[in-house]
């Protein structure tokens, strides 16, 4: 017989203001089965849990049914609590009148009709709930970390310093991300290279972490606690193991004149290259594109300059499958091209360049020595003006959301330049000055009091040139009039956006992205930095836009995400997961299509002597999600769901 | 020679030598104008076999009977292009071995027999694809477009009274060639989706069910609708349900034997994001 515990809760006002909760509850206690159907205020608190086990053990109940809030909210919670009084945790469940009644619904009668429903359709499901024990599944203590930027280095010496080993996959030839290629880094106008040059530095030498660069991720296959990785060792044609980084090679090979991508168009590299002089590994590649020997088969003077034989023009790219436990996504952003803006004349004159450019001349090691130069001259401007948002919150042509660091970039760029060119005139173009962070608004005002930018808030409409000036003509919106500046170089606040493979990449992963290709967080406010699939983690600009501060905070936080996974032996698993009827399964194997997880094997069934009876499908419960996906497509109904039997969902609709 | 004797010549000499261990084909039926299937396994039967207009029965589910194909030894076939596309539909969703079947292939224009050349499965993807391209109509254009200019209540009073006929014999199941499942859903009790009795709900039902699981598998080859007691157009739903799926996956029903479900099949450049 069974003897189902009913419990309505108020929540508050939130469901007691719209559902009659005593009506609720005497109509409960009146319905076969329900052995005691209270109300209470807010059964999430701990005198309403306690009154919850106190009612299982009293009444020696069978079933529990919380009527409340989602059971995104609370399900955990009052299976937990269950558990606790001696009842197995999947024989609760919970009926939504909050989200799916009081809240959606202005009629007091008909809400409280609707949550009648809604609670007995669920008392009849858990009459026909089974007790499930948690699955468990080994742990590979092995986390990969995909990108070497400032988040993914942050990762890795994080985990590897709780004596964990992680792979650190990077796909250029160094560590080091966009932070390699700042100049000096807001709030604090620090250095960038000296700050993330020894901790490139620490990666690769830390014991505990594998460092593969050059390399790019093939396939993931498994489920967290238990990935199989395919790494692609992209071939460098430069023996790691041999190369000594003397650098020999790059001073004597002739194809000089190739556009250096970390110097983003500003500077040149050779053929044989490492893209800037503090790589890490010190180790160059060949540009196989640009290669004078592998576009006319003449050349080879990088191999016979080498004194250690590193050079192999035969290399092939190589495959390294690794498993591993957990996985942390690192992958950066981009910046847009902003050539899209033909008004602002970008790629057609050279001296309107973006922000990250401006980064470069700033730079010490960059194609200037940090002094700032224009493009086109080599001159010192004397006149700058910087257009924020270029890209930016601009739903027509550039991207819905805010960058969030390019006012505080552009605040820095003013600084340099006045800290370099004495007596130069700086505008700057914005929307809004969004400064929030710690010491942000100070440094944004430091810019315009101590350092005399002027700030026109307004938008630009054209830059064109004229007698070897770039005339810009915008408006300032506060004084109400136009304005036209002759400048000698514009720079533009580019959009942050993902990277151009980020949704490819994503589906390699099998993590969520956003329209834009940002990857999805699990819950934006309560589980940042974990991804939709258990196992893999976020950091750093590939979830959202995010400075070096955000960066590296959300870094750690993976971290301690994979430390917890990482901290058991065995992972407990949700038990919800198909099973197949291998009586009544057919052997079509749509289902083994169908599973977007791979769960699903192709099973023969045989006799004593061998021979194949039956060939059916198999659900691997180690890799089952738990989606249902399969259950609804099998035509023989073969298939079902643990905690969403066909017999449960059959009473739960019969039961509206 | 008549087509009917060359395919007989052939039937003969697979069956003597051996490269066969049946042949599955049409013989004289209780009227001039109606053919039975016949199951020949000695090459002294082959006079039984009949090949003319009248032919008309998809035979290839058959050959999923259990147990036939178990002993890897092959099966010869008589299949109008319907029938071929059949095949690649079973071996698609692993219910034979297309390298066990042997193919008598044939269509009929008109009265006029004509044969297909080929004899594996694969031989025959020129003629399907043609199939394809012609984007074939409705048995019955006319009464196709009438309901399609129904407004949605008229249509499914038309259903309902068609519906209403049924008398849950499951004779169109029976004779449908991708009906193999050993349970069908109907016939799961625990629980009882579909209702046995056959008033107007549980005809819907299962009416419904079936066009749902033979959407992208169907080959219309009309076996259902002629074995259905009480004549109802169920063509039209197949038809319907096959247009359907080719004007919205680009999927024309048995293409080739590695042809992947549609509706099991995703792509992982689909741009749905809930598929991951
Ligand atoms: C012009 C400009 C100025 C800035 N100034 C400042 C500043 O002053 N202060 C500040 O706090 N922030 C500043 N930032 C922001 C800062 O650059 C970012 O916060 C930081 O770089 C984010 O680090 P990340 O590791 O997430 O991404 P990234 O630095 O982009 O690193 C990502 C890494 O992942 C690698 N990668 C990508 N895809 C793959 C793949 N599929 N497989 C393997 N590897 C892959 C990339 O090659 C790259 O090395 C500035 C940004 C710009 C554009
Ligand atoms: S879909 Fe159903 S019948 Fe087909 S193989 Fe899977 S479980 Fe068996
Ligand atoms: S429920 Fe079915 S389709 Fe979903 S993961 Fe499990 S086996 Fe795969
Ligand atoms: S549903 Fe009918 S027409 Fe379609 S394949 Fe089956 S028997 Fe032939
Ligand atoms: S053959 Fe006709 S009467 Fe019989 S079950 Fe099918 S539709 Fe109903």
């Amino acid at each position: 017989m069974a003897k189902i515990g009913v419990f309505i809760c108020h929540c508050g006002e939130n469901i007691g203001a719209k559902v009659d909760c005593t009506k609720l509850a005497a109509a409960m206690g009146e319905h076969p089965g329900v052995a005691v159907s209270v109300e209470y205020k807010y059964f999430c608190s701990d005198p309403g849990q306690e009154s919850v086990k106190r009612a299982i053990r009293d009444n020696n109940l069978t079933g529990v049914v919380v009527a409340a809030c989602s059971p995104r909210m609370h399900e955990a919670t009052f299976r937990k609590a269950c558990a606790e009084a001696g009842l197995n945790p999947y024989l609760c469940e919970i009926a939504n009148i909050r989200e799916q009644c009081s809240w959606v619904h202005t009629d007091n009668d008909q809400a409280t009709e609707k949550a009648m429903d809604i609670t007995r359709s669920m008392v009849e499901k858990v009459k026909r709930n089974n007790k499930l024990q948690p699955i468990e599944v080994p742990v590979t203590r092995r986390a990969l970390v995909i990108g070497g930027g400032i988040a993914g280095i942050q990762a890795a010496l994080d985990i590897a310093n709780a004596g964990q080993d992680v792979v650190l996959v990077e796909r250029e030839p160094s560590l080091g991300g966009h932070m390699a290629q700042l100049s000096e880094t807001f709030p604090t106008l620090d250095c960038s290279q000296c700050i993330m040059t020894p901790r490139m530095v620490e990666a690769a030498q830390h014991p505990k972490i594998r460092l593969l660069t050059y390399a790019e991720i093939e396939s993931v296959d498994g489920y967290i606690g238990n990935f199989s990785v395919r790494v692609r060792m992209k071939s460098r044609y430069v023996d790691i193991n041999k190369c000594t980084g003397c650098g020999d090679c790059i001073t004597k090979c002739p194809a000089k004149k190739i556009s250096s991508e970390f110097d983003c168009g500003l500077g040149k590299r050779t053929a044989i290259y490492t893209p800037f002089a503090q790589s890490v590994p010190n180790i160059p590649v060949i540009d196989k594109a640009n290669c004078i020997y592998f576009k006319n088969g003449k050349c080879k003077i990088c191999s016979k300059t080498c004194q250690c034989d590193a050079i192999d023009f035969d290399m092939q790219d190589t495959f390294e499958d690794i498993e591993v436990g957990a996985i942390v996504v690192a992958t950066g952003f981009q910046v847009q091209n902003n050539t899209m803006y033909g008004e602002y004349g970008y790629g057609k004159y050279p001296d309107v360049i973006n922000g990250l450019q401006f980064e470069r001349l700033a730079s010490a090691s960059g194609p200037t020595a940090g002094k700032i130069l224009r493009p086109s001259d080599g001159v010192e401007p004397q006149t700058v003006v910087f257009i924020q948002c270029a890209g930016s919150r601009d739903p027509s042509k550039g991207v819905r959301y805010c960058s969030k660091i390019c006012c505080m970039y552009t605040a820095k760029h003013a600084m340099l330049y006045a800290h370099k060119v004495h007596g130069g005139k700086t505008h700057i173009f914005y929307m809004d000055i969004r400064a929030a962070g710690k010491g942000y608004d100070e440094f944004s005002r430091r810019a315009i009091e101590e350092d005399e930018a002027a700030y026109l808030r307004g938008r630009v409409s054209k830059v064109w040139e004229e007698n070897g000036k770039l005339m810009v003509r915008g408006v300032d919106t506060l004084l109400g009039r136009p304005v036209e500046i002759a400048a000698d170089m514009v720079i533009l606040a580019t959009a942050i956006i993902a990277q151009p493979d980020a949704k490819e990449f994503a589906k390699t992963i099998g993590i969520g992205y956003d329209e834009y290709g940002f990857y999805n967080e699990a819950h934006l406010k309560l589980r940042p930095v974990e991804s939709s699939t258990a196992g893999v983690f976020l950091a750093g600009a590939c979830q959202s836009p995010k400075d070096i501060p955000d960066s590296v905070a959300q870094a750690s936080a993976t971290a301690s995400k994979v430390l917890a996974l990482f901290s058991k032996d065995m992972l407990e698993r949700e038990p919800v997961v198909a099973t197949n009827n291998e009586a009544t399964c057919a052997g079509c194997w749509g289902c083994v299509l169908a599973c977007p997880y791979n769960a699903i094997e192709q099973k023969d069934i045989l006799d004593r002597s061998g021979r194949i009876i039956k060939r059916v499908a198999s659900v691997n419960p180690g890799l089952c999600q738990g989606c249902g996906t399969c259950v609804t497509f099998c035509r023989s109904n073969s298939l079902d769901l643990a905690g969403f039997t066909e017999r449960q969902i059959f009473a739960e609709v019969m039961g509206l | 020679m008549s087509i009917e004797e060359q395919y007989r010549t052939r039937a003969k000499e697979l069956l003597s030598g051996g490269a066969v261990k049946m042949v599955i084909g049409y013989g004289k039926g209780s009227n001039a104008k109606r053919r039975r299937p016949i199951f020949i396994s000695s090459a002294d039967e082959v006079e039984r076999l009949v090949l003319d207009d009248a032919c008309i029965t998809n035979l290839s589910g058959y050959l999923v009977s259990e147990g036939l194909l178990s002993d890897e030894k092959r099966v010869a076939v008589f299949l109008r292009p319907e029938g071929i596309r059949a095949i690649n539909i079973l071996a698609a969703e692993s219910q034979l071995d297309a390298e066990q079947i042997v193919i008598f292939g044939f269509d009929v224009a008109g009265n006029e027999v004509t044969a297909l050349k080929g004899i594996n499965v694969e031989e025959f993807s020129d003629i399907i694809d043609s199939i394809k391209e012609g984007a074939p109509e409705a048995a019955e254009e006319e009464l196709f477009e009438k309901i399609e200019k129904m407004s949605p209540q008229e249509r499914f009073s038309f259903w309902q009274k068609e519906f209403a006929k049924c008398i849950k014999c499951y004779a169109c199941r029976q004779a449908c060639p991708m009906c193999y499942c050993r349970r069908c859903i109907v016939d799961s009790n625990q629980p009882q989706w579909v209702n046995t009795s056959s008033h107007t709900l549980g005809n819907f039902e299962w009416n419904i069910v079936r066009a749902f699981h033979l959407s992208g598998r169907c080959v219309e080859c009309g076996n259902c609708d002629r074995a259905c007691p009480v004549n109802i157009p169920l063509r039209l739903i197949n038809h319907r349900m096959a247009e359907e799926v080719l004007g919205a996956f680009d999927h024309f029903a048995g293409t080739s034997k590695t042809q992947e479900p549609v509706l099991a099949s995703f792509k992982k450049d689909d741009s749905e994001t809930f598929i991951l």
